[in-house]
């Protein structure tokens, strides 16, 4: 088939347009895979509130904090820790809406280990976690890793834990730990904050000029998030529909199963919100590490709109 | 030294151009580090690059070096007969298409974290260009010769190592020239998931989002890939200048 060459460059800049996309879209960028983590954000119903939002999946390693201060999505979502090393690197972003109060990082082991705390984990066998982390490094210096040996994070793949009874690895409380029980293995699940290190997570942050120059959209749109929230708590059922559809490599029932689990970690604080005082905390905590030069004060980082 | 010096003016340009972007607010510098920031890092936390980039360049060599072997080899059974090709070739496709972060979990639970997973990755994405180099040099001998040697009686393993081999040669050294890059590549990504390394030390950068240790990783990394070309094309001096266009003047 011959293809007339007229034909190719009347196509090709239609092409291009909808390559970039509509242009008047807020972008909302997620840093994983559409899950029960982001529920609330597709819960929301952002055109009552005058928004037209497009929501960007992610994967493993998605900078979405990075994708903020390049302008390549007006909102993201990234963890408080991520927002306090960023800022430190001249990248200004700020936290308007943390949907976990409380951290759902953890680190699961095999029941039948008989562990007891995160200590003994790191007494022998194999731990994968993410290195560059802060936590990895608070982990370190609190119990040494010289006894066991640090892997990278396979990101929620489950074949080596399944594989090896000495083998820990870093998870969501919520997510993984679920899974393995599907596969028919007894897990035992340690909260990272049970060594006092609890960052905000799955927060949307946005660019410090965007909240500047465009008070109204980000109010709009922490409104908008905001409502989306208490309604996937209240029923996630139509939103998990949603995302199956997108990411059917989850099971729908794991959907419904994970809303539930995450329920105490989003509703231990008024939905949303945050605190001067675990920002403070957090920042301290990275600035001990080395991570940060100096804390930077609380009210840059987050803004209760 | 005038050899390097084409080389080291484009080089010179777009890394000042880059930190005249960075200075003047153009490009953001957690999005791209200036070059002089890197250059510090590079300084600053030598040791532990270099004990990074030692690492990285035994395993993405060893991954090489079973590629150069094993490819050659492979190459010469299947040019063996119209046959043999037909049999087993389509599975020699398979190396180059496998997705290798795909999988990642399965080489660390073959060959555990560290070393071997990292040699297995540089050698499953660099073998095939040279099995593919390799024969397509060894089919693609001068007829005009084969009939020679068939005229004088020559067996077929005389025509292969006399005359069909090393009439591949200058095939061969493209391919080895492709896989060398290659294993690099397959070195780093094997130690995102094995654990060690420059894959090692770019994993965590990104993830403490220091951009200039990344870039001073990955710089590491492609002047490991130079090396190796630079080596390749040692070799290929020596083994035809006496008679190839293509190393002669």
């Amino acid at each position: 088939m011959t293809f007339p060459r007229r034909t190719f460059l009347k196509i090709l800049p239609a092409g291009l347009l909808a390559a970039c996309g509509n242009s008047s879209k807020i972008r909302l960028a997620l840093n994983w895979k559409p899950d029960p983590e982001f529920g609330g954000f597709y819960a929301a119903d952002y055109a009552k509130h005058g928004l037209d939002v497009e929501i960007l999946p992610g994967g493993s390693g998605t900078p979405t904090v990075q994708m903020i201060g390049a302008g390549s999505a007006e909102f993201g979502i990234i963890q408080a820790d991520e927002l306090l090393l960023a800022r430190a690197r001249g990248n200004d972003v700020v936290a308007l809406f943390a949907a976990f109060g409380n951290s759902p990082l953890g680190i699961m082991a095999h029941a039948s280990r008989h562990l007891e705390s995160i200590g003994d984990v790191l007494k022998n066998g194999t731990l994968a976690i993410e290195s560059g982390l802060p936590y990895a490094r608070l982990l370190k210096r609190k119990f040494g890793f010289d006894h066991v040996k640090i892997v990278p994070s396979p990101g929620g793949d489950l074949t080596a834990f399944l594989n090896d009874e000495n083998f820990a690895q870093q998870c969501f409380v919520t997510a993984e730990p679920l899974q393995a029980k599907r596969k028919g293995v007894d897990v035992k699940v340690f909260p990272i904050s049970d060594i006092g290190y609890n960052p905000y997570t799955t927060v949307m942050a946005a660019g410090g000029d965007l909240v500047r120059m465009n008070p109204g959209m980000a109010k709009n749109m922490v409104a908008a998030v905001g409502e989306g929230w208490r309604a996937y708590l209240d029923n996630a059922a139509p939103a998990n529909e949603r995302m199956h559809a997108i990411n059917p490599s989850m099971e729908a029932a794991d959907y419904a199963e994970i809303a539930e689990a995450q329920k105490p970690l989003i509703e231990s604080s008024p939905l949303g919100k945050m605190t001067t005082e675990r920002w403070d905390t957090l920042a301290a905590q990275l600035k001990e590490l080395g991570d940060i030069p100096q804390a930077p004060p609380a009210d840059q980082c987050f803004r209760d709109l | 030294m005038r050899k390097a010096l084409p080389a080291a003016i484009p080089f010179l340009i777009v890394t000042l151009a880059m930190e005249w972007l960075v200075r003047e607010g153009w490009i953001k510098a957690f999005l791209v580090p200036p070059p002089s920031a890197v250059f510090r890092t590079m300084i600053g936390d030598a040791p532990e690059l270099f004990a990074a980039l030692a690492k990285t360049s035994i395993g993405a060599l060893t991954g090489f070096a079973l590629s150069a072997f094993g490819g050659i080899a492979i190459a010469v059974f299947l040019s063996s007969s119209r046959a043999i090709q037909r049999a087993f070739y389509p599975y020699a496709v398979f190396f180059q298409t496998v997705p290798i972060i795909a999988i990642a979990p399965l080489l660390v639970i073959w060959f555990g974290y560290g070393m071997r997973t990292v040699v297995a990755s540089a050698f499953i994405v660099s073998i095939f260009p040279v099995i593919a180099n390799t024969l397509d040099g060894i089919l693609s001998t001068d007829p005009a010769l084969r009939d020679l040697f068939r005229l004088y009686g020559a067996s077929p393993s005389a025509t292969l190592w006399k005359l069909r081999f090393p009439a591949a040669l200058p095939q061969i050294l493209t391919g080895l020239r492709i896989a060398g890059g290659l294993a690099v590549i397959g070195a780093i990504v094997g130690e995102f998931i094995g654990g060690q390394g420059l894959g090692s030390v770019v994993d965590v950068a990104r993830t403490q989002q220091r951009t200039d240790k990344v870039f001073a990783a990955v710089l590491l990394a492609s002047l490991l890939g130079l090396a190796l070309f630079g080596f390749i094309n040692i070799l290929s001096r020596i083994a035809l200048r006496r008679w190839h266009a293509s190393e002669q003047n």
